[in-house]
């Protein structure tokens, strides 16, 4: 046992001196979650300023203002009267409202005739997501209006006889629209984009240290240091355990650091923190794996630089570390389930989006296991072969 | 030539560098391809219908929503599946249709269609009120049905499809929309927002860490050896300098064949797109040789490098769109070249700009290439001396 | 005064520290060493003398326990040299400095100690007296990349000796080194010897051999050509004197006609010079200044050496020591 936790000290040691693993396992990752948390620590939420002009003051017009400011609407919108259309134009232009509304004189009145008056959604292509609230709220609240008179044309249309029609019109009025909706809250917390992303960015830095721990092997090689520490009274399977001790403390504690200060200073959710820590541990066996795995197949440390940079790369990018996995295609969701970092981050979203505890992960934390399981086996096999050929 | 000499021999370097050839080409495209397929579009609500097909009601229904403009439908097979798919932001809102719909909506009383969205989360929200409105649609179409059928009697069935088809030609209250502001702010979704904003930020990543094959160079004394042959130090640095320039000239040239040719991006006016190019390959060329200045190590370098370039891609644009961070940042941010290069590809892509349009901002990019030269010129010649 | 390690079993270990039987070792179709015996008791020091290629580092990695021989058994003090109780009575110096240049020679120190199963204060203890031993106690605790060649080679060798062990087994230890070092190197295993230790000791340079070894065995292509004390086998060549003709032109060509010169045994060449073994040597001369008017060459000194190590291996392989 001694031997391994000598190597591993060792191989620590040269790791914190080395200042270029210092920057990619610590100082980047925190780098970059500080900016992204300071770009989008803010109000992350839809909103949209709607200025609205009312040129109208009729009955109906005062209907589709109480429709604009329903309580359900109240975080999502907010109405700015303006006097009139080109002052609602000019506000979309100017940027100090997202869309507008237009409610044209004489829209009231016209309501029941056979050319109603239109209203206008005043748009900028800079913000669809306004233009479209805009536009559903006004089409809600018309297809009411226009309900009834869909009636007495649908029963016209029937065949009821034409001379029917203002009895059928005093009949349609007032009709109720019979279809609701319920909104049902799912009672979960929110995402927010820093509590995606500093995990995300935590395991793809950590990740690198595949590439530290298997190049430094190569680079001990070269040095004649592993056959001088295998002439030692110890054997080949000290040599690879203590290298696999020192990746697993120094991915761990990169992963600690990051969490805790993410965490504390950037207002990063990881979730409940014993889900989160067996998340993080699942994650860092696999980080070992990878590094037997790597040193068993490179056969010099240019070649290991290279096969760990393609991995780390390809599983970062298909398992969402680099955008938001879940609003990419059904496919690359599919994919990013084949690999670790992908089944951790499901388990720190789901940690943070449920507020469960340890049961909420366990699916996630066996994936990885598994993963680290099947690249472990190969990868400590190999791995002996390099150490002792 | 002696400089042109010195190019070619760092350039043939660099071709049998494997990982570097990963990095340049393998990587960029990859990245393209995931964040293209990922932000797919800026303006619709990914929703869920549940029951979708379990009537022709349903079905109709779900017609609907598919067709509203600012929704797009995903089917599941359970409540808790969608609401779990709400819950993980796959989907801004889950739309559960009643197994009954068929038979409720003939009937008489009301009936409820359940939304799963929260709503102090705006997004889920906002979706929800789209479904409001859809749903509003196809409850006028079954007021109507009630009503001829309460009126006239016959088949529901039959009135409902006769109130579908009036839908559209009765007149109504319609909603137009008026476009007030076309002037599009940010690169247009997909390929087309990926290609140039990871092009910026890759050939500057790069090039960067490119400066680390300078230091080993010097390191392994090879500099002190060229200089002592009828080699000007002048030479050397010029040759660095087209070598650093030509890697990030072919690196970006061929993420633009690859952006037009596998994903139909289409850079724009070819004069200043161009241009643009060849700027952004200067400002890489200077930021990498002065990184071979800066740095005493090749890992320095290595682990630098990217970090810098990733912060500097935050900041200016790369990741994600300035127009949606605070001003402050905005600002922040146009102390980075990469927020000029960005905003110059969107003049050219969004707004369609030609050459007049992007003056300013390849007049800045060149002022940034020429610092970054300057320096890193004036820095390699003392290390050499 | 250096005290050596006790070996687990018999203090006073009877037989050979080391024995070697029949080792051989295949690399693929290469044969690199085959059928090699030698053993070595505690206080001599034996050479292994042999040109690059010969098999000496194989040998040596066999007896560090490295290598498995594919057929042959090694043991030391009793124990298979493979085995851990094997491994800590052997010191291991490889040719190359095998040192790591990020860490401190004390950190160094300290770690490859630890792999021998000190620590605490016996660790420190022998840290320090490496230290010393090496004049490297002022310099410790800077990074051994900052080193001169001669410091990390004395550290190389320090670090094979901190635990103390009975075997001290060292790869070429001055290839490469200035003369006095290489001094100070040879003057240290001597003393090293003297206290008790066996020492192996692998070399292509005859006057080392000459100088310090008890014992020399010769080694060529893998095979253990002849072993004994340097009288012993410098006898074995009898009335034989080794000729060295400085030449300048074909010196090959030189050789070739001077072995078919009678009385001739052996020629080389190495150092622009060609080396012959004969007999009477020195009634051959004329013959000899014939062959290099034959061969074209100019002759530019004559040396006839008493017999030595050199001319014991021109003899036994027909081909010069140094290359």
């Amino acid at each position: 046992m001694r031997p391994v936790l000598v190597i591993a000290a060792k191989d620590l040691k040269q790791r914190l001196r080395d200042r270029s693993a210092i920057v990619l396992a610590l100082l980047a990752p925190l780098a970059v979650a500080a900016l992204m948390s300071a770009a989008f620590g803010g109000a992350e939420n839809v909103h949209a300023t709607l200025a609205v002009a009312n040129e109208d003051h009729g009955a109906v017009a005062t209907g589709l203002l109480a429709a604009l400011h329903a309580p359900e609407l109240g975080r999502l919108v907010t109405v700015d009267e303006v006097r009139s259309a080109s002052a609602a134009t000019q506000a979309v232009r100017s940027g100090s409202a997202d869309a507008g509304i237009v409610i044209p004189a004489g829209f009231s009145a016209s309501v029941l005739t056979a050319s109603p008056e239109a209203l206008s959604t005043v748009t900028s292509v800079n913000d669809t997501v306004a233009a479209e609230l805009a536009s559903s709220v006004t089409q809600a609240f018309t297809a009411r209006l226009n309900g009834d008179r869909l009636a007495v044309a649908t029963a016209l249309a029937a065949g009821a006889p034409a001379s029917h029609v203002q009895a059928l019109a005093r009949d349609a009025s007032g009709l109720e629209l019979p279809v609701d909706v319920v909104q049902r809250a799912l009672g979960a917390r929110q995402l927010s984009t820093i509590s995606y992303f500093a995990p995300a960015m935590a395991i793809f830095f950590v990740l690198f240290v595949v590439s530290f721990t298997s190049r430094s092997f190569f680079v001990e090689r070269e040095q004649g240091m592993i056959e001088r520490a295998l002439a030692a009274p110890i054997s080949a399977r000290h040599v690879v355990a203590g290298k696999a001790l020192s990746a697993f403390v120094l991915a761990a504690t990169s992963l600690a650091v990051i969490g805790v200060v993410t965490g504390t200073a950037f207002g990063a959710d990881w979730g409940d923190p014993l889900g989160a820590i067996l998340v993080s541990l699942a994650m860092v066996l696999s980080v070992v794996a990878l590094t037997a795995l790597v040193i068993g197949v490179a056969r010099t440390e240019r070649q290991a630089e290279t096969v760990s940079s393609i991995v780390v790369f390809c599983l970062a990018l298909l398992g969402g570390n680099f955008v938001l996995v879940s609003v990419a295609p059904p496919l690359l969701r599919r994919l990013a389930l084949f690999t670790p970092n992908g089944w951790a981050l499901r388990g720190y979203t789901d940690l943070a989006t449920t507020g469960g505890g340890v049961g909420t992960v366990v699916v996630p934390v066996l994936a990885i296991l598994a993963f680290a399981a099947v690249v472990g086996v190969a990868g400590l096999l190999l791995a002996r072969r390099a150490v002792r050929p | 030539m002696s400089a042109l000499r010195i190019a070619g021999l760092s350039l043939r370097r660099l071709a049998r560098d494997r990982a570097a050839l990963f990095f340049m080409v393998a990587l960029p495209v990859l990245v393209i391809t995931v964040v293209g397929l990922t932000v797919r579009s800026f303006s619709t609500f990914p929703v869920g219908v549940v029951n979708g097909r379990s009537s022709a009601a349903a079905v109709e229904l779900t017609a609907v929503l598919e067709r509203w403009p600012s929704l797009e439908v995903h089917e599941y097979a359970t409540s808790s599946a969608a609401s779990t798919a709400v819950r993980r932001s796959e989907i801004a809102a889950a739309v559960v249709i009643p197994s009954s719909f068929g038979r409720e909506i003939a009937a008489s009383g009301h009936v409820e269609i359940e939304v799963v969205a929260e709503r102090a989360n705006s997004t889920q929200q906002a979706a929800a009120t789209a479904v409001q409105a859809a749903v509003s649609q196809f409850s006028a179409r079954v007021a109507a049905a009630r009503f001829t059928t309460a009126q006239l009697g016959g088949d529901f069935a039959a009135n409902l499809a006769l109130a579908t088809g009036l839908q559209g030609s009765v007149p109504q209250v319609r909603s137009t929309t008026v476009v007030a502001d076309d002037s599009q702010q940010t690169l247009p979704a997909g390929f087309s927002y990926s290609a140039p904003t990871m092009l910026v930020l890759f050939v500057f990543i790069n090039a960067v860490a490119g400066g680390a094959t300078i230091i080993s160079t010097r390191r392994l004394g090879m500099y002190e050896r060229i200089l002592a042959a009828p080699v000007g130090a002048g030479s050397v640095v010029l040759g660095e300098m087209l070598a650093a320039f030509a890697a990030a000239l072919a690196q970006a040239a061929l993420i633009v064949l690859v952006g037009a040719a596998a994903f139909g991006v289409s850079w724009g006016d070819p004069l200043a797109a161009t241009l643009l190019v060849l700027v952004w390959s200067l400002v890489g060329a200077g930021a990498g040789v002065l990184a071979g200045t800066l740095f005493r190590t090749p890992q320095q370098a290595g682990a630098l490098g990217p970090t810098i370039g990733i912060a500097f891609g935050m900041l200016g644009g790369c990741m994600w769109p300035l127009s949606i961070v605070s001003h402050a940042m905005r600002t922040v941010g146009h102390l980075t070249p990469q927020a000029w290069a960005v905003d110059a590809w969107t003049t050219l892509l969004a707004r369609h700009g030609t050459l007049p349009d992007v003056t300013t901002k390849l007049g800045v990019l060149a002022a940034f290439a020429a610092g970054f030269l300057l320096l890193a010129a004036a820095r390699f010649r003392r290390s050499l001396a | 005064m250096i005290r050596l390690a006790a070996p687990v079993r018999d203090p006073a270990v009877a037989g050979p520290l080391l024995r070697c039987e029949g080792l051989t070792r295949r690399f693929g179709d290469r044969v690199a060493v085959e059928g090699v015996s030698l053993s070595l008791p505690a206080g001599e020091v034996y050479g292994l003398l042999g040109p690059n290629g010969a098999g000496k580092t194989t040998t040596i990695k066999m007896v560090c326990g490295l290598t498995a021989p594919d057929r042959g058994t090694v043991h030391v003090a009793g124990e298979p040299a493979t085995s851990a109780r094997a491994r800590r009575l052997v010191g291991y110096v490889p040719q190359d400095v095998a040192l790591y240049p990020d860490l401190t020679a004390r950190e160094n120190l300290r770690f490859l100690g630890s792999l021998y199963g000190l620590s605490g204060g016996v660790l420190r203890e022998r840290v320090a007296e490496a230290l010393e031993l090496t004049d490297l106690t002022d310099r410790a605790r800077e990074r051994v990349g900052s080193y001169s060649g001669g410091m990390k080679r004395r550290l190389n060798m320090a670090a094979g000796l901190l635990h103390h062990p009975r075997l001290l087994v060292l790869d070429e230890p001055t290839v490469g080194v200035d003369p006095q070092s290489r001094f100070a190197i040879l003057e240290r295993v001597r003393t090293f010897a003297g206290q008790g230790m066996a020492v192996l000791y692998t070399t292509h340079y005859m006057e080392e051999a000459d100088r310090i070894c008890d014992r020399v065995g010769i080694i060529d292509h893998g095979h253990l050509v002849a072993e004994g004390t340097r009288r012993e086998l410098v006898a074995k060549l009898g009335e034989k004197d080794r000729i060295e003709l400085g030449a300048l032109g074909d010196l090959e060509r030189l050789a070739e006609l001077s072995r078919q010169v009678p009385g001739v045994e052996g020629a080389g060449v190495a150092d622009h010079c060609v080396h012959l073994v004969a007999t009477s040597g020195r009634e051959l001369l004329p013959a000899l200044l014939e062959a290099a008017d034959r061969a074209e060459v100019d002759i530019t000194s004559v040396d006839v050496v008493e017999p030595d190590l050199e001319a014991v291996f021109l003899h036994l392989t027909g081909t010069a020591l140094r290359e």
